[in-house]
């Protein structure tokens, strides 16, 4: 059973498909006319939602129960890095295609995470363990700035995915900052729990893809960077890392590895660093869940990452070894979204796909739930469609993200692809110039003309040609 | 050897050329459009060409100028200024060139000092070789451009018009080199314009060899058209006697009027002893191919007459009035009197005209008394431009003044007073260009830019209507010939493809269309796969009110004495002098009329009060078409 839906429902609905095994889809009532219920060799309505039922493990593991689920797996987001949901499925003698209860608690809470790490002797941004509440949370916090020094993050414990963080640049912000960091914690996480980290200027971010088996093998897939983020938010993910120096990326590629085993991790898994300007490296975070970038490893290593995830939740061994894991060429992947860039990114939710074409030819792929006619729900994610592309050397691969992004043909919604033709174009981009401040310091990437009229206007022009059998504006 | 490329200045271009054992070739596109597809050929077709082009390795490739930034603007719906910009982007090397009128630039009639300087300036920013003429080799007439193109940097080439006959002597066009040199200075470069293709080799080696003999170190760019098929001949003679720069155009597109064929020129001068630097001859011969498969979509642009026609010598018509003149025939119905207007009453006219040089807009001025004064008898109906040119508004006659009685039929008995108080070239004000953006911003509802001013100041009116129609349409460049040019209508199901302005790819198929009861048509297009509806207004025939009757000459005059003023031939109102309720005496001018780039003004046949006028500016209008009405005092008393 896939627990998601989406373009990541389709995506592992694949998987177990080419695994001869038979899927069974979930879904939502404002789902109804998603096409990953119509791919997948079942489907269970589960609610009306809106996505309370895809939250719901209660309902989740009824449905699974009724249709005979032998495992699940939970994609990303709604319950992928919730471990009661693992419990939960071993509980009701069903596999999780993920990391154990453990593992996923574990490293889910930050300050846990932390120390495990720390204990490993893995690198740290310097930082807090759990702020203590009320005044004396506020000294700890005063304390820890005066000897790092502004801007610090806030961060909430639970929090991830980007949420829960506040950037703090002075003492007076900080202390009013703090109780509002934590009500807003525990209305959004239910843990109001918070903690201090020293921030890292122009930090690039670099992940280390890890894969491990539940016989003590742990590999890694090599790098990818995703740095090119709105608001925390990935936009535009790139494997490998394009930092030059490989004996650094080795060393974080290692790090990740012993990161993992240290935490007891299983399955796929992702290990976070920060790279500052000077390269040295801190570990961030470990997600314990496929992410949506995944699809750029999959591009430079030729490796399945779903199907891996399944065999292993199946208890088999990895079938390749360190020495097997090659990287070839670059990838990157650009999440296409129903998002006006030029309006804050806001979402194109609840309007129709009247028009519906997309590139295709060598190094391109696409992971996408949308179709021509597809009206989007107004009630989940933004996302239409992932465009990873592959080449062999970074210049081909732009070359060729250029030339999707421009056969694209989307109407109905706006979409991020002006912007992303923007980047394409943008002499820092083409040298694989960035950083996570790239948007900031780059604003005349929102500077683009709408021109969906354009074709509209050249049809004009041609139903008159065709009417009056000749250009009346030409003779 | 090296070549010249884009950014280098006059000085090195000069000390290249001179040293150099061989001598160099521009590529006149723009001329071959104008002479043997009526300025047609779309900025579709030269980028397609571009990459072969460049690859070429021409001095320079002469892309705008001449008629072109009009047609540009009028039919081919593309700016003239973006067209350099993205052949700039394809072409990075090549030099590209301009043909200037001098104080007309890109028009038929002078402009003011600070329209020249702007319009240059701006130009300037694109356009690196600037060939200046003036119809008269008038050299005051050129100055401010010379002043500008050598302000910005750029490589001035000063033209001496060439043209045949007893005073067209090699003493005459040397002392006019003389003169030129005098103002420019000798970093030039100096075109022979033989825009008709005139003279034999011998004489155009002749005069080279006097030019070369007086001034040693000039570099000569000479200019030909192949109307007798003779230009190869004159090319060779040309560069045999020492010209450095020769004007030739690809093979695919040569016709009968325009530039020889490049190939043709590189392959006879080898044989002479003579190479071109840097051309790559492969690439000339790749642009044909290229080229090639496009021709087709402009056949309905080309001359309705094919063959080569040696009796230029005879008429003397620049190859790029040869074609709009036949096709002026056509349409007018007198193709029959070709024969005579143009080997019988044009070369007398020329003589009687004072033999100066037939080219824009002296070769207008010439044609259209030729075809008015064999339809409607000899200088019995001068035009408003024949008129200045015998006032001598456009400068001085070059060897001699017209015959007295050719003043008196065009002025009448007191043509002497009126030359005398209206003679001598008119010296053009300054207009108020903050004043000319005003009213172009009013006109467009928004700012204008630079190059949409400095567009608008050349055509007004019709730069208006582009910048509406690119509002309406977008840039329409994108669309090949083969679709912007159809003729007949498409097929349905027939699909269109095509990139646009942004790099997008679309789909346009074409589907059914309907008629209603009220006349409109609905077309339907799947525009990148989803149905779109144009809806067409009916056709206008309002049958009842007005009857679309075709007048007489002799009715429409005598409408116009009665004070019903009407078009007497298919023109466009460019301006307008009356006003409604407006007292107007016989003689006074109502409004103004272009056709045939000539405008040619309507005077009131009677005395008395405007009352409803009808045209407005930039109207197009059939013979017939009412203009104003003028109520005489006799209406008045019958009242």
């Amino acid at each position: 059973m896939v627990a998601n839906r989406g373009e990541i429902a389709l995506r592992i609905i694949r998987a177990i498909q080419e695994l001869g095994h038979t899927s069974v889809a979930i879904y939502e009532t404002p789902d109804s006319a998603a096409l990953h219920i119509r791919v997948a060799d079942e489907a269970v309505w589960i609610g009306n939602g809106p996505r309370k039922d895809y939250l719901s493990i209660e309902t989740i593991i009824k449905a699974a129960k009724s249709h005979g689920v032998d495992a699940i797996h939970p994609g990303y987001g709604f319950l992928a890095e919730n471990p009661d949901f693992p419990k939960a499925c071993e509980e009701a003698g069903i596999i999780f295609i993920g990391p154990p209860y453990e593992v996923i608690r574990d490293l889910g809470d930050k300050v846990m995470a932390r120390k495990i790490m720390a204990d490993a002797g893995i690198p740290m941004v310097p930082g807090t363990d759990n702020l203590p509440v009320g005044e004396e949370g506020v000294k700890v916090a005063l304390e820890f700035s005066a000897k790092y020094k502004y801007p610090i993050m806030l961060k909430a414990t639970a929090g991830g995915g980007g949420r829960g963080i506040r950037l703090i640049e002075n003492d007076g912000q900080l202390r009013e900052q703090l109780p509002l960091a934590r009500s807003e914690a525990k209305a959004a996480f239910n843990n109001d729990n918070v903690y201090i980290e020293k921030v890292v200027i122009k930090p690039k971010h670099v992940e280390v893809q890890i894969m491990a088996d539940k016989f003590g093998t742990t590999v890694h897939l090599g790098t990818r960077d995703c740095s090119i983020q709105r608001r925390n938010q990935k936009l535009v993910e790139i494997a490998p890392s394009m930092i030059e120096d490989t004996d650094l990326l080795d060393r974080i590629c290692e790090t990740a590895v012993q990161a993992a085993k240290a935490a007891n991790y299983f399955n796929a898994g992702t290990v976070e660093f920060l790279v500052d300007r000077d390269y040295n490296f801190y570990f961030m975070e470990i997600n314990t869940r496929i992410q949506v970038e995944h699809t750029v490893t999959e591009m430079i290593t030729g490796i399945d990452l779903v199907r891996t995830q399944i065999k292993l939740a199946l208890g088999m061994k990895l079938s390749f070894t360190q020495d097997d894991v090659k990287l070839r060429g670059h990838a990157i992947e650009m999440r296409i979204n129903a998002e006006d860039p030029q309006n804050n990114f806001m979402p194109e939710g609840g309007k129709t796909v009247s028009v519906y074409r997309s590139p295709g030819g060598y190094g391109v792929r696409l992971d996408g739930f949308v179709y021509q006619g597809f009206t989007i729900p107004e009630v989940y994610d933004s996302l239409l469609v992932k465009l990873t592309v592959f080449g062999f050397s970074w210049n081909e691969t732009v070359d060729r993200l250029r030339r999707c992004l421009r056969n694209y043909n989307i109407t109905g919604p706006k979409t991020t692809i002006p912007f992303y033709l923007n980047i394409v174009d943008d002499p820092d981009f083409q040298k694989g110039d960035f950083d996570t401040s790239y948007l900031d310091t780059h604003p005349h990437l929102f500077e683009y003309k709408v021109d969906s009229s354009e074709v509209s206007k050249l049809a004009k022009l041609i139903a008159e040609i065709h009417y009056k059998k000749e250009n009346p504006y030409a003779i | 050897m090296n070549r010249i490329v884009q950014g280098m200045s006059i000085t090195e271009v000069l000390k290249d050329m001179r040293a150099a054992d061989g001598y160099y070739v521009t590529n006149t596109a723009r001329d071959l459009s104008q002479s043997d597809f009526k300025n047609r050929i779309l900025l579709h077709t030269d980028l397609l060409a571009a990459k072969a082009r460049e690859k070429a390795n021409y001095f320079s490739l002469e892309i705008t100028g001449g008629a072109s930034v009009h047609v540009d603007i009028l039919r081919k719906q593309v700016d003239p200024f973006l067209k350099l910009k993205l052949l700039r982007e394809k072409m990075p090397n090549t030099m590209f060139q301009t043909l200037c009128r001098g104080v007309n630039l890109f028009g038929y009639r002078p402009y003011p000092p600070n329209v020249i300087r702007l319009t240059v300036r701006e130009f300037a920013k694109y356009v690196d070789v600037w060939r200046v003429f003036d119809f008269l080799n008038h050299i005051p007439n050129m100055q401010a451009v010379f002043e500008e193109v050598q302000k910005a940097g750029k490589i001035l080439e000063p033209s001496i018009c060439f043209s045949t006959g007893p005073e067209h002597t090699d003493d005459y066009y040397v002392k006019k080199v003389g003169e030129i040199l005098d103002v420019t200075g000798d970093e030039i470069l100096l075109c022979i314009k033989n825009h008709g293709g005139l003279g034999t080799p011998k004489r155009i080696g002749d005069l080279v060899k006097a030019i070369k003999d007086r001034y040693p170190d000039i570099v000569i760019h000479y200019h030909g058209h192949n109307t007798d098929g003779n230009d190869i001949g004159r090319i060779t003679a040309a560069v045999v006697n020492g010209a450095k720069i020769v004007d030739a155009a690809d093979h695919a597109f040569t016709g009968y009027f325009g530039p020889p064929p490049i190939l043709s020129v590189l392959q006879t001068l080898k044989d002479y002893g003579h190479h071109a630097v840097g051309v790559d001859e492969e690439a000339v011969i790749e642009t044909s191919e290229v080229l090639r498969n496009e021709r087709r979509h402009y056949e309905y642009f080309e001359s309705q007459f094919k063959g080569f026609l040696p009796t230029v010598q005879i008429h003397k018509l620049p190859g790029g009035a040869m074609g709009s003149s036949f096709e002026q025939a056509v349409k007018g119905g007198f193709l029959d009197k070709m024969p005579e207007i143009l080997h019988d009453e044009l070369p007398k006219v020329q003589r009687e005209l004072g033999n100066y040089w037939s080219v824009t807009p002296g070769s207008q001025i010439l044609w259209t008394t030729a075809v008015s004064n064999v339809h409607d008898g000899r200088y019995e109906n001068c035009s408003g431009d024949l008129k200045n040119l015998l006032l001598g508004q456009y400068g001085p006659f070059p060897f001699y003044r017209p015959d007295d009685w050719i003043y008196e039929k065009a002025f009448g008995p007191d043509w002497q007073k009126i030359l005398e108080k209206e003679g001598g070239v008119e010296e053009i004000e300054d207009i108020d260009i903050d004043r000319e953006r005003t009213v172009l911003q009013e006109r467009l509802g928004h700012e204008p830019t630079a190059q949409q001013l400095v567009t608008y100041l050349q055509h007004p009116n019709d730069a208006v209507n582009f910048f509406k129609f690119e509002e309406e349409f977008g840039q329409t460049y994108v669309l090949p010939p083969s679709i912007f040019l159809k003729h007949g209508g498409f097929a349905l199901g027939e699909t269109i493809e095509f990139t646009d302005h942004n790099g997008k790819d679309h789909s346009i198929e074409i589907g059914p269309q309907q008629k209603d009861a009220d006349g409109e048509t609905s077309i339907y297009l799947n525009v990148d796969y989803h149905q779109r509806v144009y809806t067409m207004a009916a056709e206008v025939t309002d049958a009842g009110a007005v009857k679309v009757e075709v007048l007489s000459k002799e009715e429409i005059e005598e409408l116009a004495s009665i004070g019903d003023v009407r078009a007497p031939f298919s023109s466009n109102v460019c301006q307008i002098d009356v006003e409604a309720n407006q007292e107007v005496a016989v003689g006074d001018q109502l409004v103004v009329l272009e056709a045939m780039k000539m405008q040619t003004p309507v005077l009131a046949q009677v005395a008395g009060t405007v009352q409803k006028i009808s045209a407005k500016i930039g109207d197009a209008l059939k013979p017939g078409d009412k203009l104003l009405k003028i109520a005489t005092k006799d209406d008045k008393a019958a009242d």
